[in-house]
């Protein structure tokens, strides 16, 4: 990505919340530099909660997994609901609606059951349930004494032919029974939707006899190709059946959905900024307790690390109980968490504060960023005559949008940008980012190793970002190394929010140019995972099946 | 006198408990997180133990990715490395699937591996959705099959276990053309019985088991982690024995290839642990191969010297600091069955309760229990139960004397604050260990098994 002027500073970032994410000055501006005109671009659905669950992201914002092209042209198609999701002929096993979307989070809850109405391998992701957040020190804010815990159904044979409806009876009133939990969340599977069992009729019945409150997740692996259908789902069940009317407002409280990728010291920096404004953080869903989501209707705000994450809480907060909220931007890099503090600051009344805020941040981080930056600039030199040093790697559409801004920052260029998804929910973003960035490459997948290598192999960045989930992918004689940690993780260099994290992630990008050893000596001493051909063509959607858009796939 | 000191010890533990062993019937109920998958998690394990072999799956999107979390990282921490989690072809069944059938999808999917894959062998695993939707699974895989070894193994979920998963490719491998009939090579055996994955250590437990036959002079087909995968398989039938290191898993797989190539097989009931366990296992063999009495007696004794020498050097700490301790295993049938053996047998500790979790068949629980308790030195015999579900696996914990723990990791953060108790991570899942040689199999691996739990306690004496 070609660096096309810098940002625009005139063009103010008066973003208002709900339908438009960037001012109109913008876009004016992009309707003249790409002509996408964004005040075209599809509505946001409403949502109903008499329903029994969210619509899928098919639906709701006419997402895809498959794309390989101008991130322009992906916008453009977006605008007008053209964009489409064609079958794979070949597909690797990127995750379903409830793995790991679901599994793996839910069962973080505190003093709630799980329970996996499934055969009993959709819930053995979970299995580290009782060692996770363990190794966070009580000293940084982990409690002493947790536990989560989960059930499955166990569904056999017998099950499936005569039906589960007794089996989950059952195992609703053994998980009050055992656990005394204040709720009960139920997750789908394949099994029980393709077998068409009434969960809520289940549901409905038992209720009265049980203190938890129940909460059916509908998260079938079949019911959609977009994982993002999971987050939805999960949060549609959140709002339905778990969220409470507020007893009372508390100006203090900002609601933050926190996850799988992002670490403890990402909670503690938010909440050291936040703190230092006088304000409080509840972080929801992981590790979250029962009573945080009980009481998401009292916060001043809902605030996103993620916007695709966060955005169906966030509607329906609004909707339903009147918190506001806002999508963009999240609090990765300066200028990011500049602006995501300004946002809060909006709706809790600290304005002023959080100019204070800012001042006193950039003044004790940013000398430290612009070490880091001109220690690239020092290995450009020495490397690539000054040329930029490029990066490639991204996950989840929110991390694309908040992070290609941030190595921006960095000094660092991303010659292409991939997302496990895309859709209509983040066209402010994706706008945005082309506007201050230049067009660039973007491509479309969930955890497609095979792609990914295609890609990686033929763009051959300075520095490739992987998720621990990729396979063989990341061997290479270059600089490799992860896009994230994870949530259980306390170590200071793993942050990446706020201004420390903005520091701690940019020094540990450094690290990998200071040894390639490993990802090297194994790339010469092990086979590659593919056979020659496949690196040396140059289509990463080669096995695209393009027979398949006329009736099948295409997301509308 | 075992019931007269048994009687002292309760009343001084307060332990009043009955517990139910379950010798009659197999877990179908719900249960808080079994130590086991499903059954596609066990094909997809086993698969993925060959080298060059890759699993194809038929399934939701999920099935891949959910099990680096629950086979392959509770495994010992592995990564999925070129075949593994993310990087697993599979059809990623969807509704519309579900409605039209997965066939088309599936076959595209066997093509395209074919071609991208440096693979030698091709495993289609079907999960759930194309059982209940009814694909003709068998037909896809077939028209492959003349240009390509690929096999299909139908693992439903809902089907059975994931040790089960283990029989089930067995099952599929030997009615496959992949086995043909050889003339047998003297002095070759199989192993069989060991889950890769589920039985975390397979890696450093065939490494030795394979190197303490070649010092007897037979060569041991290991199958999984060892040289190309696809052709330990084809080797199979030219064994003169198969041997089964586990009460139930592989029983059914040795009975077929005897069946199918006459091949005689032997079961011990576990990887065997520490001198005891191993020197038998190798009279076993060595009997049944008609090897040399003499090289057989000067290598076991040789050993055997080595084993009780370094044994004796942690006596201090097991003699002054925790002499005669009772000890609690969690864990499947056959490392349960060699753990008990080996801390009762070899180092004077005493066994509290067995709690089994690998849902074995009922035919085989009483079995299992003789063999523990005909096997045990000690004059107090342990409490064995059968038991998947983690909740009751823990109250069965509850108010005992065991001040050692043999489990998977899911008990490592709390047993001393829950139990008391010094914990070893010796049975899956294990997160929290990276496993690639560790093993506690054989004279090395019971010297191992020695330092782990003398580790959970020494300090300066």
């Amino acid at each position: 990505m070609s660096s096309q002027g810098n940002h625009n500073n005139q063009c103010n970032h008066n973003k208002q919340h709900g339908t438009y994410k960037v001012s109109s000055c913008k876009r004016k501006k992009i309707k003249e530099i790409l002509g996408v005109d964004l005040n075209n671009k599809p509505e946001a659905q409403a949502i109903d909660l008499d329903k029994i669950t969210s619509p899928n992201r098919e639906q709701r914002a006419h997402g895809t997994n498959i794309y390989y092209g101008k991130a322009s042209e992906l916008l453009k198609d977006a605008v007008n609901q053209e964009v489409t999701m064609d079958e794979r002929k070949f597909q690797q096993s990127g995750g379903c609606v409830l793995n790991f979307y679901l599994a793996v989070r839910v069962s973080t809850i505190r003093d709630a059951v799980v329970i996996f109405n499934a055969p009993v391998g959709c819930s053995s992701s979970a299995l580290g349930y009782r060692e996770l957040f363990r190794g966070v020190p009580e000293a940084l804010g982990r409690p002493a004494q947790y536990k989560l815990n989960w059930m499955t159904t166990n569904l056999q044979q017998d099950d499936v032919v005569y039906g589960a409806g007794e089996k989950l009876r059952e195992t609703i009133i053994e998980a009050q029974k055992r656990y005394e939990p204040k709720a009960i969340f139920i997750l789908t599977s394949c099994t029980t939707g393709i077998i068409g069992e009434d969960i809520e009729g289940v549901v409905d019945d038992i209720q009265p006899e049980i203190d938890a409150t129940i909460v059916p997740v509908h998260c079938e692996g079949v019911r959609s190709r977009l994982v993002q259908t999971g987050y939805d789902a999960f949060w549609h069940a959140v709002l339905k059946y778990l969220v409470k009317e507020p007893e009372k407002k508390q100006k203090d409280l900002v609601n933050v959905a926190s996850m799988l990728s992002y670490t403890w010291q990402d909670r503690l920096e938010i909440e050291r900024l936040l703190g230092k404004l006088g304000l409080r953080v509840n972080f929801i869903p992981e590790f979250a307790t029962v009573e945080q989501f009980e009481k998401l209707s009292e916060a001043a705000v809902t605030a996103p690390i993620c916007p695709t994450y966060t955005d169906y809480l966030s509607r329906g907060l609004e909707e339903k109980f009147g918190v506001p909220y806002f999508l963009y931007p999240s609090p990765t890099g300066f200028e990011n968490t500049d602006g995501w503090l300004r946002e809060i600051g909006k709706y809790t009344g600290k304005e002023k504060e959080v100019e204070e805020l800012i001042k006193e941040e950039r003044a004790k981080w940013e000398p430290k960023l612009n070490s880091i930056k001109q220690e690239f600039l020092n290995i450009s030199n020495a490397r690539k005559n000054g040329e930029r040093l490029q990066v490639l790697g991204a996950l989840g559409q929110g991390r694309l949008v908040s992070q290609m801004p941030y190595f921006d920052e960095l000094g660092l260029d991303t010659p292409a940008a991939m997302a496990q998804d895309f859709d209509e929910l983040i066209i402010d973003e994706l706008a945005d980012i082309i506007e201050r960035n230049g067009d660039f490459n973007i491509m479309v997948n969930t955890f497609q190793a095979a792609e990914q290598a295609n890609v990686t192999s033929s763009l051959k960045p300075d520095l490739t970002l992987t998720c621990p989930f990729q396979g063989g992918s990341w061997k290479r004689d270059t600089q490799v190394t992860r896009i994230h940690s994870l949530r259980g993780d306390p170590a200071p260099e793993s942050a990446q929010s706020g201004y420390s994290g903005a520091v701690a992630f940019g020094e540990f990008l450094l690290r990998a140019f200071q040894n390639k050893s490993y990802q090297k000596t194994l790339s010469e001493k092990t086979q590659p995972a593919y056979q020659d051909w496949w690196y040396e063509q140059d289509d990463p959607l080669y096995f695209l099946d393009k027979q398949s858009d006329e009736n099948k796939g295409v997301s509308k | 006198m075992a019931e007269n000191y048994e009687k002292i010890r309760d009343e001084i533990f307060n332990l009043d408990q009955t517990i139910d062993p379950k010798i009659d019937s197999q877990e179908e109920h719900s249960v808080e997180a079994p130590r086991y998958g499903c059954a596609l998690a066990g094909v997809y394990g086993t698969v993925l133990g060959l080298k060059n072999a890759v699993p194809i799956l038929h399934s939701g999107a999920g099935c891949g990715v959910g099990n680096l979390f629950g086979t392959l990282y509770a495994g010992g921490e592995s990564c999925g490395v070129n075949e593994g989690g993310t990087a697993t072809p599979c059809s990623c069944l969807v509704e519309e699937h579900v409605i039209l059938g997965g066939e088309e999808k599936l076959d595209n999917l066997i093509d395209s591996t074919i071609k991208l894959f440096n693979s030698n062998f091709y495993v289609v695993i079907s999960g759930c959705v194309p059982s209940l939707i009814g694909d003709d699974v068998d037909s896809v895989v077939e028209n492959y099959q003349s240009e390509h070894p690929i096999i299909h193994v139908n693992a439903p979920g809902f089907k059975a276990h994931s040790l089960e998963g283990y029989n089930l490719f067995w099952d599929a491998v030997i009615e496959s053309d992949l086995l043909e009939q050889q003339p047998v090579e003297k002095g070759t055996i199989n192993i069989l019985g060991v889950v890769p994955y589920n039985h975390v250590f397979w890696k450093g437990d065939l490494y030795e088991l394979k190197k303490l036959f070649a010092s007897i002079g037979v060569k041991a087909n290991v199958i999984f982690a060892d040289g190309d995968g696809l052709q330990n398989i084809r080797d199979i039938p030219k064994a003169e024995y198969n041997i089964v290191l586990n009460p139930w898993v592989g029983v059914r797989a040795a009975e077929r290839l005897h069946e199918k190539f006459g091949t005689p097989f032997i079961t011990f009931p576990g990887i065997p642990v520490g001198a005891k366990q191993t020197s038998s296992l190798l009279y076993r063999v060595a009997e049944k191969l008609s090897l040399d009495p003499d090289t057989v007696n000067t290598f076991i004794t040789q050993k055997e010297e080595w084993f009780y020498r370094f044994a004796e050097y942690p006596g201090d700490a097991l003699i002054l600091a925790r002499p005669n301790q009772y000890f609690a295993v969690v864990a499947d049938s056959a490392y349960a069955i060699s753990y008990t053996k080996f801390l009762t047998n070899e180092i004077g500790y005493l066994p509290d309760i067995v709690q089994i979790t690998d849902n074995p068949p009922v035919e085989v629980r009483q079995k299992i229990i003789d063999e523990i308790n005909n096997s045990l030195e000690s004059t107090i015999k342990p409490d064995i139960v059968f038991e998947a579900d983690t909740y009751k696996i823990r109250n069965n914990l509850n108010n005992r004397p065991f001040a050692f723990l043999l489990s998977s990791s899911l008990e490592q953060p709390t047993a001393l604050e829950e139990w008391g108790a010094c914990h070893v991570s010796a049975s899956f899942p294990i997160y929290g260990s990276s496993v690639l040689v560790n093993h506690y199999g054989g004279y090395y691996g019971g010297l191992t098994l020695l330092e782990d739990v003398v580790t959970t306690f020494v300090g300066p004496l």
